[in-house]
């Protein structure tokens, strides 16, 4: 439950019954709470804050704290308009503005103006909200929920611990019972807590107390956990007046690419994914992603890649900043530097190994042509990873097991390694299907090949037939259940057939013919491949 | 031998010159030639120096007809059947052209069985990878493009180990789309690149506007293309026409039974035939009448395709599509 300003002079209070709030304030306006919706908001507030700083995230403590007896001015971002819940009146967002500041104006002025940044655009957004920098997380919280004037929300540097003095015992972010309890022991505000011996209060309150106060003051350490991985690149470009127009937002991402491929450049990196995330004025943000098969730095290439996504993001009313953030990027030097490529037949199998394939994508990416890599990444781009594959073998009799695909912008298995399987030759079909198709037979004798049958409606008179091949399920595996015998039987009878006009195919009865009386199933027989 | 100016070459007089019309320069004051091929043994009698400016001649005529592009030399990659590639133009399909291959039907229904186009497809996707084999520096062996649209339920991907004895899988890029138009712009892409073997496309229909895109950008980049097509076609309907160089039909024949040392019949079945039949051949000789068509057995063994029996001759069928371009 929260209330906003108004409600909170005229003395309504969360926790209030809704007839005494009434009584108070005959017009008040009510709404349900609706946490959820609550927490996108805070979310989608947390990406805007992206602007200032990679390293945003949101109060874990968030809405824990609503308690009657609170201050409710005392809230980093109130939202001003319909009570809420959990995070509602109570959410609140850290960003660690490290070195950020410099971007607005020199040493504290520019913190300052980042400040004032801050809260007028949240402002000009219908956000009340309120914000404070100080040296440490514990006493940016205190601050901006407790301060009495604006001056301190701006704390100078070294000046935290003077400032959270004059602050009530709730602000070092304490159980609604342990501030009670302090209260009532007398100790009213921060100040007072601090000359106390450490010990008895340790005792006394536990653990938590103590640390809050470390916290706070900054002898304990609190990192803050951003929301996302902070990306090690990153450009921007703010525009003076919004931009919408498609050609305009093309040219600027190429404009952050051209600066970012510059930083790789020196940093001997190449990109794999990169995010690209425009702030719209409506307050939104809009992101889209490339991903790279191998690192790369060649900046048109990328923009190649971002042309398709770009023309799919809506400007809106216009685009205000656009950020280009480098999220994984990897380096050439280590790529190259890794271990040569192992040759042969072991070296095969162990290349289907998944981190082994990616171990060696180093030797590998060296030597691919880039106009190959570019284009699996432009095919990648538009059809999806997992649409653009290699393959290689990977060690099963089951035929549809026997191949394994990984994202092409993996190094392929190595040259020979389908050797082994090449052995197969001729009783392997050139088309497998992916599911098995019923076909009608007539057999002569029930464990022979058929005469004749039928598929897709055509009648298929058999010549020859080679026969019968059984493969059985790996044993490696669980056995099937009794239920799963009939997706996946444990002993497949192939046969290879030829029809009077030539005609291949490869077909399966699942399972031998008396095994209907012990599982309950019928054989039946299906067609799995066309062979040359 | 005759000398004539083909319409689309005419010099500039007869065509308003517009800047950028020609997107390169080639001689327009000189006569092109085209050349009657061994229609009465002339380059034989000529002697070596002919020879010789007659593969000059035979390049200026390339170039031309790849619209003045600074065309690299054209290549072929024979298909190691003597037979066969003497019928093709400089004996084996051309590098930097598409070649179309259809699956056979059988008695006027439409079989989906295309196994054995698969295969034939596999086996000229090798002899190019061959080819470029010997003539590349190149660490890593060149990749090839395989697109295809991925069929949901009904699917039926080319399956490796029964690639794997006409080429290398591992060389294999396979590109599934969820739409027919992709494969085409896959395939494009693929062949815009310049840096791949070779590039496959399995498609359901195409049309004329399609393969002349993919046939031009075969011819600028040098990449053979193959579209190996889903759906077989019956003859006299003539599925359509496309810009491929050359178009096969591919069909199933019956194998020859299988004898053990004794000469006894065995169950088993013995080496693959196919039925081919060159239905297109642009560069070829315009003077046959009939369509080429020939027996032929895989040698599973030796990776070998030989011709078993004499080119039949259908000369006196219905008349079926012939385009000599």
């Amino acid at each position: 439950m929260a209330v906003n300003a108004a409600s909170r002079e005229a003395g309504v209070r969360p926790g209030q019954r809704l007839a005494d709030a009434r009584a108070l304030v005959p017009d008040l306006l009510t709404a349900h709470a609706e946490p959820d919706i609550d927490l996108d908001l805070l979310e989608t507030l947390a990406s805007w804050c992206e602007r200032y700083t990679p390293w945003v995230a949101v109060d874990p403590l968030g809405g824990a704290l609503v308690d009657s007896r609170l201050p409710m001015d005392a809230t980093t971002q109130s939202v001003d308009r319909g009570p809420t819940a959990t995070f509602g009146g109570d959410g609140g967002l850290f960003l660690d503005v490290t070195g950020c500041g410099h971007l607005f104006g020199p040493d504290t002025e520019g913190e300052r103006a980042m400040l004032a940044d801050l809260t007028g655009r949240l402002a000009r957004h219908g956000f009340a909200g309120r914000a404070a920098i100080a040296d440490t997380p514990g006493a940016a919280w205190a601050l901006a929920r407790f301060a009495e004037r604006q001056g301190a929300l701006l704390s100078p540097v070294g000046g935290h611990r003077a400032l959270i003095a004059s602050l009530p015992v709730e602000a070092l972010r304490l159980d609604a019972a342990t501030a009670e309890t302090l209260r009532r022991l007398g100790l009213r505000l921060i100040g007072d807590l601090l000359p106390m011996p450490r010990a008895p209060l340790t005792r006394r309150f536990g653990d938590l107390l103590v640390r809050r106060l470390d916290e706070a003051l900054g002898s304990a350490a609190e990192p803050i956990q951003p929301r996302v991985p902070a990306p090690a690149f990153r450009t921007r470009l703010a525009f003076a007046e919004p931009v919408g127009r498609a050609e305009d937002i093309a040219a600027a991402t190429s404009r952050l690419l051209a600066a970012l491929c510059g930083q790789f450049e020196k940093a001997g990196v190449g990109a794999r994914r990169l995010d690209l995330a425009l702030f719209r004025v409506d307050g939104s943000v809009r992101r889209t992603d490339i991903g790279t098969g191998q690192p790369s730095r060649d900046d048109r290439h990328l923009m190649k890649l971002f042309e398709e996504p770009l023309s799919r993001l809506d400007a809106g009313f216009g685009v205000e900043l656009m950020m280009l953030s480098a999220m994984v990027v990897e380096s050439f030097e280590a790529a190259q530097a890794s271990m040569p490529m192992a040759s042969g037949m072991g070296a095969a199998e162990l290349a289907t190994l998944p981190g082994f394939a990616a171990a060696q994508a180093g030797p590998v990416a060296r030597h691919e042509d880039q106009r190959v890599v570019q284009l699996v990444d432009r095919l990648a781009q538009l059809l999806g990873a997992g649409n653009v594959v290699r393959l290689s073998p990977r060690a099963s009799h089951l035929p549809e097991r026997a191949v394994a695909t990984s994202p092409a912008g993996l190094p392929a298995a190595a040259p020979g390694s389908w050797a082994r399987v090449a052995a197969l030759k001729g009783t392997r079909p050139t088309r497998l299907f992916a599911c098995p198709e019923p076909i009608d037979v007539t057999a002569p004798v029930p464990d022979d090949p058929p005469m004749l049958f039928r598929w897709r409606d055509l009648a298929h008179r058999v010549v020859r037939a080679e026969g019968p091949e059984r493969l059985v399920n790996e044993w490696w595996r669980d056995a099937p259940t009794p239920g799963d015998v009939q997706r996946n039987p444990v002993a497949r009878d192939y046969y290879r057939i030829e029809d009077e006009d030539g005609r291949r195919f490869w077909i399966y009865r699942d399972g031998p013919f008396n095994a209907a009386a012990d599982t309950g199933v019928t054989a039946r027989w299906y067609l799995h491949g066309l062979c040359a | 031998m005759s000398v004539f100016f083909p319409k689309a070459f005419a010099p500039p007089a007869a065509r308003p010159h517009r800047s950028g019309a020609y997107p390169g320069t080639y001689p327009f004051d000189a006569p092109v030639l085209v050349l009657d091929r061994g229609r009465d043994g002339e380059a034989d009698v000529a002697g070596r120096d002919d020879a010789a400016r007659m593969a000059a001649l035979r390049e200026t005529v390339r170039r031309l007809e790849r619209g003045g592009f600074d065309a690299l030399p054209s290549s072929v990659s024979p298909l190691g059947v003597a037979a066969i590639d003497a019928v093709l133009h400089e004996g084996g399909l051309a590098t930097g052209a598409l070649h179309e291959i259809l699956p056979a039907v059988g008695d006027g229904r439409d079989s989906p069985h295309d196994g054995a186009a698969l295969a034939f497809a596999s086996l000229c996707l090798g002899r190019f990878a061959r080819a470029e084999d010997g003539t590349r520096r190149q660490t890593v062996p060149g990749r090839i493009l395989w697109c295809r649209r991925a069929g949901g339920v009904f699917d039926a991907r080319p399956y490796a180990p029964a690639l794997a004895p006409f080429l290398d899988p591992a060389r294999l890029i396979l590109v599934e789309t969820a739409r027919a138009d992709d494969v085409l712009w896959a395939m494009e892409e693929g062949l815009r690149c310049g840096a791949l073997t070779a590039v496959l496309g399995e498609v359901f229909d195409t049309d004329l506007v399609a393969t002349r895109r993919l046939q031009l950008a075969a011819e600028k980049s040098g990449v053979p293309a193959l579209l190996l097509r889903r759906r077989g076609a019956p003859a006299a309907t003539s599925s359509g026409v496309t810009a491929a160089t050359t178009r096969w039909r591919v069909a199933s024949a019956p194998s020859a039974p299988v004898r053990d040392r004794q000469g006894r019949l065995v169950e088993a079945l013995g080496s693959p035939r196919w039925r081919l039949e060159l239905l297109r051949n642009r560069f070829g000789d315009p003077s046959r009448a009939d369509i080429p068509s020939w027996t032929v057995e895989w040698n599973d063994e030796t990776g070998d395709l030989a011709v078993v029996s004499a080119p039949v001759d259908r000369s006196q069928g219905p008349p079926v599509e012939r385009l000599v371009g």
